[in-house]
């Protein structure tokens, strides 16, 4: 028997893409990209609400972001991120589509379901990828965790459509699962057993690696490393005194090993959280205000829903190297209101959150969640607030949310999910 | 042509066994006859629930929505080629 586990990384190619391809065979076999959040960018959703007519082949999008590329559109070298005007003029003939979040969130949530029918556990990464616990689920070993993945990929080609294919990688930690699964694009499978991890992991370029980004790779060259190869014989000491904590996590990556735990999220009903990856980094105060409050009212009113308050606040954020911090605070007294959780998170967060690093992640999470008394509240202001939340609440449950906003967060048009939101729309 | 709309439209349909799959549009003057069901998702919208249909011909994509509760069919996009 193996101690070890067997873990599964799933990921979807040129996901927003594919699953556009999918739903209209018109735009198969075409460069295509979907458009990401900006002010441009168009809100499906809303234009049906409000029963408007759009016309958008010839939308000029010069402000707005590509979320994905079609792999037709990135062989002629349109990426992620890249500025609309950008892929415009490298490739004139580029179709734009806006985003459309409910056809997204679908797949992904077939994709989970599949998942969850077979693995131990499953977490879910970003909208389009997860990692699965297939431990038992194989029987241990690598020719059943084989047979395995390719059940999930023939029962993902059936439930998603044969446009949505994706990539597995199977090893024994997530983060050579995941090197694997994005190590043959599109539609690859690739399992590498612990015997070959040194082989596999020196054959991939630093950038590759989750968790090692751009930055780190051009600091790794000034200090002479450049491969895996040469990270892995560079001494752990030298790394710890140039990266602190992170330093262990290269030495440990340059030799395969990281962690094993897949976290069942639907199993932990014990927390609530948002977290959101901005298209672009934040680079203010004002903007991280912004977006905090918009993920503390999401966090407060799924916690209502569910009729619990919180007792613990977790605020983290993430900059572009991947580096982080994050603080919890506990309460006495639970709360459940938006604006008391952005002052808290607020709070949590101001004494070591360096916004010029840039911000490509934030994240709220509430947890030792308590059932949400019934009873008012002493002070006169706090049971108005109730009241209004109640109101608001219902007012949620029924028409779904982005029904109501905040007055203060009016001048930044939230859109339904494109990218990053989780659960959002399912109010 | 790739437009987004909110037109109400007529639409017959079939089941096979509990799936509902569109046969035919009608959309003004003009009936379509679906050649194709390419993807079906659903919405919940408070208590409503969504469900929206790309269906396509020939030439044409659509992508049709249905209110659960009014049973009332709706085009919300159109892509002709
Ligand atoms: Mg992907």
């Amino acid at each position: 028997m193996r101690s070890e586990k067997i873990i599964l990384h799933i990921d979807f190619n040129s996901f927003f893409a594919s699953v556009e391809q999918q739903a209209n065979p018109f735009l198969r076999g075409k460069a295509i990209a979907v458009a990401g959040k900006g002010k441009e960018a168009i809100d499906v959703h809303s234009i049906e609400k409000k029963g408007a007519r759009v016309r958008v082949d010839n939308l000029p999008y010069m402000r707005s972001v590509i979320t994905t590329a079609s792999r037709e559109a990135k062989a002629q070298g349109i990426k992620t991120a890249m500025a609309t005007w950008e892929a415009r003029r490298i490739l004139p003939s580029l179709l734009i589509i806006p985003g459309d979040p409910r056809k997204y969130s679908e797949i992904t949530s077939r994709m989970m379901t599949i998942l969850r029918s077979y693995a131990d556990a499953v977490e879910q990464f970003s909208a389009d990828e997860a990692f699965a616990d297939i431990t038992c689920a194989s029987g241990g070993d690598y020719l059943g965790a084989t047979l395995l993945g390719e059940r999930i990929r023939a029962d993902i080609k059936r439930e998603c459509g044969a446009y949505c294919t994706a990539s597995i990688g199977i090893s024994n930690n997530r983060l050579l699962s995941k090197l694997a699964s994005e190590s043959f694009k599109p539609n690859g499978f690739t399992v590498v057993p612990p015997e070959d991890a040194l082989a596999f992991t020196a054959s991939r370029p630093l950038q590759d690696f989750c968790g090692i980004g751009p930055r780190i790779v051009k600091r790794l060259e000034s200090l002479g490393v450049t491969s895996i190869e040469t990270l892995r014989s560079f001494p752990l000491s030298r790394l710890t005194h140039e990266f602190k904590s992170y330093g262990q996590f290269l030495f440990d990556a340059a030799h395969g090993r990281g962690s094993d735990l897949v976290s069942d999220d639907v199993r932990d009903p014990k927390s609530v959280g948002h977290s959101y990856t901005f298209p672009s980094n934040l680079l203010s105060h004002a903007e991280v205000r912004k977006n905090l409050l918009f993920l503390a009212d999401r966090v407060a009113s799924r916690m209502r829903k569910h009729g619990f308050a919180s007792t613990h606040l977790t605020a983290y954020v993430r900059y572009e190297d991947f580096s982080g911090t994050g603080a919890t605070k506990k309460f006495k007294e639970p709360i459940c209101d938006g604006l008391e959780i952005l002052e808290n998170a607020l709070k949590l967060l101001s004494p070591t959150i360096e916004v010029d690093r840039g911000i490509r992640l934030l994240g709220v999470t509430a947890s030792g969640l308590t059932k949400l008394q019934g009873s008012f509240p002493l002070l006169h202001k706090e049971s108005q607030t109730r009241k209004a939340l109640r109101s608001l609440d219902k007012i949620t449950a029924r028409y779904g949310s982005g029904t109501w906003q905040r007055a203060s967060t009016l001048s930044t048009e939230f859109k339904e999910r494109v990218s990053g939101w989780h659960y959002d729309h399912e109010a | 042509m790739h437009e987004f709309l909110n037109d109400p439209v007529d639409v017959a349909v079939d089941f096979s066994g509990l799936k509902v799959r569109p046969q035919k549009v009608r959309w003004g003057n003009q009936t379509y006859d679906i050649q194709k069901t390419n993807l079906v998702h659903g919405a919940r919208e408070g208590t409503k629930r969504i469900f929206y249909f790309s269906v396509s011909d020939n030439a044409n994509f659509m992508k049709l929505r249905l209110d659960t509760e009014t049973l009332e069919w709706r085009l919300v996009e159109v892509y002709a080629v």
